[in-house]
């Protein structure tokens, strides 16, 4: 059994993990679609059906944080690995359950952001591990440069910001140290998704039991790391097993300890977490310690991030004090509500230009992803890769492909409009050409029209047309403050699609050379 | 003629006494005209690939520019992530012909790249420029990420005395400019001297410090390319770079070949302006080539075949 679970979390760890740090596009596209919808909402009606069965099997074969735990207590020597039965901490984990639903109920996603497992391991595994994978990648390339061989290419990190990279280190360590010494507390204490398996799996079909034959030896309690086996008394709390099956081969007595339907089992298993109070005074002070540890190490973090809030500040453009949500994300307000900052389409966009949010737009949008336009770097036109990967519809998907994959109404989604700043323009200013945010509007709404009697052309946006692309933005020389910068529109609006001009029909053989 | 030349031709003649077919096809490839190389070629009314071939020919075959052994760098524009149809990129079939050509004179290597506008993949693979240069047998590779690009110095700039250029560039023995005729919102047009744009990494400072100066400038650099070859098969006619609709395009059927840039891009124009008013004094980086003697916007003092397929 435990066999079988290390082999399908192995599978289900390695495609979550290929397709968080798949910065080339390189997964399987099934995949990239398919795998991280395991975080989406729907698939939590199944994996409750699923607990319900056969208990919390999604903690341990399919949840991608689950299995990171497990692997992070793999580093444990085998000697040292001993866990004892401890209290749940009820009182925790059913108030965080209930604020994550409480919240979720009127739209708002932030708590489940802060707390469920699928949203941080995407930051873990975006912030720490795609930059990993990307450094090694150009490693890589540099060495295959030498041998004139170009199957790699370069590419410069944009989309880690130090405040998203240390959010996740944080988050890491502390889940990291959590599991070195106390195996699934994260699980069973903090993460809404456990809580709440917890509640089904508490009356699920399977379940592991200890029977009459048992010598309360207490090899099975030291091999859980839900610490969830009490072996004096014989009871097992089912609402925080989550299936891992590692007890069950450290039986001495081998079947005195079994995963069973119900109905097979030879004693009725004890009822669960009520029954279990009488737990020893040693452990509950243990994980009380832990649990201070933890919070003690979380507020030593808080001037460092605070550090973090100030140095976002110091560059102000007045355009960008609302955010530039992804098109599809329908509105801030929506994708606010929706998103719980996977960072999945980070990953995803072919362009680096979906960066996490830091404090700046509020603490309701910290580590969303923002829309930002740096050099030669702008949302493509014919893209929708965004919008194509978001498990939660935050950004909803684009239902009018054609069999090339251009969606016109992507095309036509204007997330917002561009601004052009005449003071600040190189041709007024130095009275020589430039044009580089016309030449980069896929839609001509920013224009370059006669300026002065000299050749010269000025440009001017047709808002109607604009759909901030950030194409302009992207590519305009003038700094600090560039001279067109995208204003972000707080409910997305629908522009006009470019029309056709006249067709000039030109009979290419009667044509001249004209020299 | 040349002595290199005319030892190749008595040598082909030589071999031409085993058999006529030899003589035949020296005969074809023009080894055996007296008169000297034209300074432009250009060709109007067939298909791209059978219009270079003609145009390559005339102009003294490959062999004259690609020695066996070299490594050779085609520059075609692939900056916009748009299909052929909009002509906001060279056309891939010319490409392809190139490369081909290239590698039938015994080319090392021949590799594709360009400095692009748009995600570099996208354009790459829409473009369709990525699968013919493939098809070809020549490499295409990346020109996205600033390590790439070394700097090199541009002594007779006026504006732009130094630039990072691709290192594929720095490295060839010898390379090719083929863009495409298009109308261009910032530089007025987009020919063959806006196409080196594409070689370099930091064209922010061509914008933000006189842009046409800039253009001559960088065309200033000492490595210029074998031939400047225009393709104007079908051309932007409004709205470039990019291009909103193919309605902004026209099919011209043409092709300019020459190793004087200045001539090249003037007669582009001659050529574009037949169906698209565009005054070449607004194309201000032509004439500030010529006071940097890339070449003469003169086309009618020079050797020009013209030829009609």
């Amino acid at each position: 059994m435990k066999k079988v679970r290390v082999i399908v979390a192995s599978l289900f760890f390695a495609a979550m993990t290929w397709v968080f740090v798949d910065f080339a596009g390189k997964s399987p596209e099934w995949m990239r679609h398919a795998i991280p919808h395991i975080g989406s909402y729907a698939a939590i009606v199944v994996w409750a059906v699923l607990a319900l069965l056969l208990g919390r099997v999604f903690c341990s074969f399919i949840c991608p944080f689950g299995i990171l735990q497990d692997v992070i207590g793999r580093f444990v020597p085998k000697k040292w690995r001993k866990h004892h039965y401890s209290k749940p901490y009820n009182w925790l984990r059913y108030s965080l359950l209930a604020i994550c639903a409480v919240f979720l109920i009127f739209g708002i996603a932030t708590p489940l952001l802060a707390l469920d497992p699928y949203s941080n391991f995407g930051r873990i595994a975006v912030n720490i591990f795609r930059p990993l994978v990307m450094e090694g990648n150009n490693g890589l390339n540099w060495i295959a440069l030498k041998f004139n061989n170009y199957d790699f290419y370069n590419i410069t990190i944009y989309t880690v910001t130090t405040l998203s990279f240390l959010s996740a280190l944080v988050v890491l360590l502390l889940v990291g140290a959590m599991a070195l010494l106390r195996g699934r507390l994260f699980c069973n204490t903090i993460c809404p998704v456990g809580s709440l398996l917890g509640l089904f799996s508490r009356f699920s079909l399977f379940r592991i039991a200890i029977d009459k034959s048992c010598t309360k030896c207490g090899l099975c309690a030291r091999a859980c790391k839900s610490e969830c086996i009490n072996s004096k008394e014989g009871t097992i709390d089912a609402s925080r097993c989550v299936a891992c099956f590692n007890c069950l081969g450290k039986c001495k007595k081998e079947k005195a300890i079994h995963y069973a339907p119900v109905w097979g089992l030879r004693v009725k298993p004890a009822m669960t977490a009520s029954t279990a109070s009488a737990a020893p005074a040693m452990t509950t002070d243990k994980g009380k310690r832990s649990f201070l540890l933890a919070s003690a190490a979380m507020a030593t973090t808080l001037p460092l991030i605070q550090g973090c809030v100030k140095a976002v500040a110091k560059e102000i453009d007045t355009t960008k004090l609302t955010p530039i949500t992804p098109p599809g994300s329908v509105s801030l307000q929506h994708f606010k509500e929706k998103c719980t900052a996977c960072h999945l389409c980070i990953t995803h966009c072919p362009q680096q230009i979906l960066k996490p949010a830091g404090f700046e737009f509020g603490i309701d949008y910290a580590f969303k992803p923002h829309l930002t336009f740096y050099e030669m770097a702008f949302c493509n036109y014919n893209c929708t890769v965004c919008a194509d990967v978001c498990p939660l519809h935050a950004i909803v998907p684009f239902q009018d492909k054609d069999e090339a994959g251009i969606s016109k109404e992507k095309q036509t989604t204007q997330i917002g409009i561009a601004q052009f700043d005449k003071s600040l323009c190189i041709v007024f200013k130095e009275n020589t050409s430039c044009g580089a945010c016309s030449e980069h509007c896929p839609v001509q709404a920013v224009r370059m029209e006669p300026y002065g009697d000299s050749g010269l052309t000025l440009p001017h946006v047709y808002d109607d047309l604009c759909i901030g692309c950030g194409g302009c933005e992207s590519i305009c020389p003038v700094r600090p403050i560039k001279a067109i910068n995208i204003l972000a529109n707080e409910v997305h609006q629908r522009a006009h699609a470019p029309q056709e001009e006249e067709v000039k029909e030109v009979d290419a053989d009667a044509l001249d050379f004209g020299f | 003629m040349e002595r290199r030349e005319f030892l190749r031709t008595t040598a082909a003649l030589g071999a031409a006494v085993l058999t006529f077919d030899k003589l035949a096809a020296v005969a074809q490839a023009g080894k055996l005209s007296v008169e000297s190389t034209p300074d432009m070629v250009a060709v109007m009314g067939g298909e791209p690939a059978v219009m270079l071939q003609r145009a390559l020919q005339e102009m003294g075959g490959i062999d004259k520019y690609v020695k066996k052994g070299q490594s050779v760098v085609i520059k075609p524009n692939i900056g916009w992530d748009k299909t052929p149809n909009f002509a906001a990129n060279t056309n891939p079939e010319l490409v392809g012909e190139l490369v081909k050509q290239c590698l039938a004179a015994g080319a090392k290597k021949v590799t594709v790249f360009d400095h692009t506008c748009d995600n570099w993949q996208k354009c790459y693979d829409h473009s369709g420029i990525e699968k013919a240069v493939k098809a070809a047998g020549g490499t295409i590779v990346p020109g996205n990420d600033e390590s790439y690009y070394k700097e090199v110095s541009i002594p007779k700039g006026v504006k732009l005395k130094s630039a990072k250029i691709h290192q594929a560039l720095l490295d060839a023995d010898v390379w090719f400019n083929m863009p495409v005729l298009k109308h261009h919102s910032g530089a007025n047009m987009s020919i063959a001297m806006k196409n080196y744009m594409g070689i370099v990494w930091d064209r922010g400072v061509f914008h933000s410090n006189d842009l046409q100066q800039s253009i001559a400038d960088i065309c200033t650099y000492t490595k210029k390319p074998a031939l400047n070859i225009v393709d104007s098969y079908r051309c932007m006619r409004r709205n470039g770079p990019q291009g909103k609709t193919p309605s902004d395009t026209s099919v011209l059927k043409g092709l300019i070949v020459s190793s004087d840039i200045v001539a090249a891009d003037t007669a582009a124009i001659a050529m574009f302006n037949q169906v698209e008013k565009m005054e070449i004094a607004k194309v201000g980086h032509i004439a500030l080539g010529e006071k940097l003697n890339l070449g003469t916007q003169k086309v009618d003092k020079l050797n020009v075949k013209r030829i009609k397929i």
